[in-house]
């Protein structure tokens, strides 16, 4: 187990610049979600930790050592891959000892610590088996069965639940958290999935265009989100964002709507400038007065109702969590929790 | 009462289709069918027959003689043998050198220097042919195999490296990737993963390598000597000025065939697939 430190660290391609000065720290033990929009920097950043692609500049410190120039195999991590990459020709045993075989470790040793791995993912019966005979959920276990066995430092994940089915997914991240509450080894895990991000990490780190755009706690990210790209990227469904100005007390929208403010907010500081009106579709309730909007969609699921209102001339998603009765085309009154909402400064993206 | 009318067109329809295939295929093969039952038979009859008009197919009295007499008159069994070694070395030689640098060109995107390999190979034999014999009279190699080995590699070579281009450039890269994360070297991610992964290409270039070498005869018309021939370039000269006898001469041309024909009937699966590698992503 160990710390890593990202330190200003820059990677390009010929002449395009994927990360501009990016510095990361991890502590011993966390799990580190990198999250954003494909073509954010994420896996290339996971790989350069990996030592699979060479830094163009900065440093990147596992532990106490800089392991920038050092090759993959000195580096002392494990890796997880998307297609899990196990040795077709070799046995789950030959995988899962596959590294410590090349230390040339004790063979009686190596079958031990395999079984002791077999043993914490469920895959006893399946060491004889070849990788063609798994199932994909089995796969993805020999591939973090991979990945204890060897005791790194650090584990890396690079998207490893996206070839899986939903449902799945869903086992294997509570199979992956639950692995590293048990190990405690420091983790980074790459992923596109906010919800993956939300539930699996201790600390979430947002990706956009090769920047940092916000480091924090799950939480912290959906209640704080620093900028309108946070904002919009944590949460599901997506944040509501409208345009408008403070005036006279309220928020006024560029199409006339008027909508709360939360209390702590000093019409003085921020009156007048251009401001984006953040509002999460599940801090509006279903109100008999207040604003009335109509229902352009419904989708009911059993435990919520997701619905898009046409109100004035500005669309609100909302998400209500009681069982209300509304259809196509119905009129509804919504009101908005003051407390819940987020203001950003249109120019700068800034939250307030 | 309904479904038989629907169904029985439908069988006959299917029957003519492959009625309809089977001809075409046979109407394709058939030149190269016509001309391998024609050798038999020509291996199969008396020199009377073999003359005759019209001709004939099936003789009355098969000539087994001419088999005898292959292998009784013309140190078939040496030249055999030289076949075996030249073929040998040549191939093995060429998996030894080949498959690493296919996988070296095939990992650092070399394209040029797989395009040279290749002009290599489409270069006329006859070309350099010459100055490479006054090459090996000069290094006294002549009246030996090696100069035979030697140049046959000009054919395995470039045959071995492209399957194997073909066939690493479909290994998906993250094994690699897997095992050098594990701790494996260099080399050891080619001895312990790659190569096991390529064994299929490795199958197929052995064999395509085998044909081409064994078959070939331009390298050998010019180098062998008297003792150090091949297979194909002893057929070549049975042909004499006085006469050719046909029997003896079809006889020994299958003789040389066959072992490359059995070959192939056993690989044929294997060849197809190593040779369409990297035809369709994971195919």
């Amino acid at each position: 187990m160990a710390t890593v430190t990202l330190q200003n660290i820059q990677k390009r391609f010929g002449a395009v610049n994927v990360i501009q000065d990016l510095s990361v720290d991890i502590a011993d033990g966390e799990f580190v979600v990198l999250v954003g929009p494909s073509g954010c920097g994420k896996s290339t950043l996971l790989r350069m930790v990996a030592g699979l692609e060479e830094v163009s500049g900065g440093e990147i410190r596992i532990g106490a050592r800089e392991v920038s120039n050092l090759p993959a195999r000195d580096r002392d991590i494990a890796m997880v891959f998307q297609n899990y990459a196990l040795y077709p020709h070799m046995t789950v045993e030959d995988n899962m000892g596959f590294a410590l075989k090349l230390k040339r470790a004790n063979p009686a040793d190596t079958a031990e610590r395999v079984k002791k791995a077999a043993a914490i993912l469920g895959l006893e019966n399946l060491l004889d088996r070849y990788p063609r005979q798994l199932s994909g959920g089995q796969r993805q276990r020999v591939a973090m069965g991979r990945a204890i066995v060897r005791n790194p430092q650090v584990f890396l994940f690079d998207e490893p639940l996206s070839n899986l089915d939903a449902k799945l997914r869903v086992v294997m991240r509570g199979e992956i958290k639950a692995m590293h509450q048990r190990i405690g080894t420091t983790t980074i895990y790459v992923t596109h999935d906010q919800i993956e991000a939300m539930t699996m990490a201790d600390k979430i780190v947002v990706l956009h265009d090769g920047n940092i755009e916000q480091v924090g706690a799950p939480l912290e990210l959906y209640d704080r989100p620093a900028n309108l790209f946070v904002a919009g990227f944590i949460g599901s469904p997506a944040m509501n964002f409208l345009d408008g100005k403070i005036e006279e007390g309220v928020f006024r929208t560029e199409k006339g709507l008027i909508l709360p403010l939360p209390a702590e907010v000093s019409p003085a500081k921020a009156g007048g400038r251009p401001l984006v009106y953040g509002i999460r579709p599940e801090h509006i309730r279903a109100s008999d007065q207040g604003i009335q909007g109509r229902a352009t969609i419904v989708e009911g699921t059993g435990s919520e109702i997701f619905a898009k209102l046409d109100c004035g001339s500005e669309q609100l998603s909302c998400l209500f969590r009681e069982r209300i009765d509304i259809r196509f085309g119905d009129t509804v009154g919504i009101s908005i929790d003051a407390k819940q909402v987020h203001l950003f400064d249109k120019t700068t993206g800034h939250r307030l | 009462m309904e479904r038989p009318l629907v169904k029985r067109p439908l069988i006959k329809r299917k029957t003519l289709d492959r009625i309809g295939l089977l001809f075409a295929a046979l109407v394709m093969v058939s030149p190269v069918v016509l001309f391998f039952l024609w050798m038999i038979s020509l291996s199969l009859k008396y020199e009377i027959d073999n003359g005759a008009y019209p001709p004939i197919l099936i003789p009355e009295n098969f000539a087994w003689s001419n088999y005898v007499q292959v292998f009784r008159e013309n140190n078939f069994f040496l030249y055999f043998w030289n076949s075996v070694l030249v073929t040998g070395a040549a191939t093995l030689l060429a998996l030894i050198i080949g498959v690493p640098a296919g996988y070296g060109i095939a990992r650092l995107k070399a394209e040029k220097a797989a395009i040279v390999i290749m002009i290599a190979r489409m270069t006329p034999g006859l070309s350099f042919l010459i100055p490479l014999f006054l090459l090996f009279q000069w290094l006294n190699l002549l009246g030996t195999l090696w100069p035979q080995i030697i140049i046959h590699l000009v054919v395995t070579v470039p045959i071995v490296v492209w399957i194997m281009i073909g066939y690493f450039e479909t290994t998906p890269m993250e094994l690699e990737e897997a095992a050098s994360i594990d701790g494996a070297t260099p080399w050891q991610v080619f001895r312990l993963v790659a190569l096991p992964i390529a064994k299929p290409g490795i199958v197929v270039a052995f064999i395509l390598a085998l044909i081409f070498s064994w078959n070939n005869f331009v390298f050998g018309i010019v180098l062998a000597s008297r003792t150090t021939r091949t297979l194909p370039v002893a057929v070549y000269n049975m042909l004499s000025f006085e006469q050719v006898s046909w029997g003896p001469l079809a006889a020994a041309a299958l003789i040389v065939t066959l072992p490359v024909l059995v070959l192939t009937l056993f690989a044929q699966k294997q060849i197809v697939a190593g040779l369409t590698a990297g035809a369709v992503k994971g195919g």
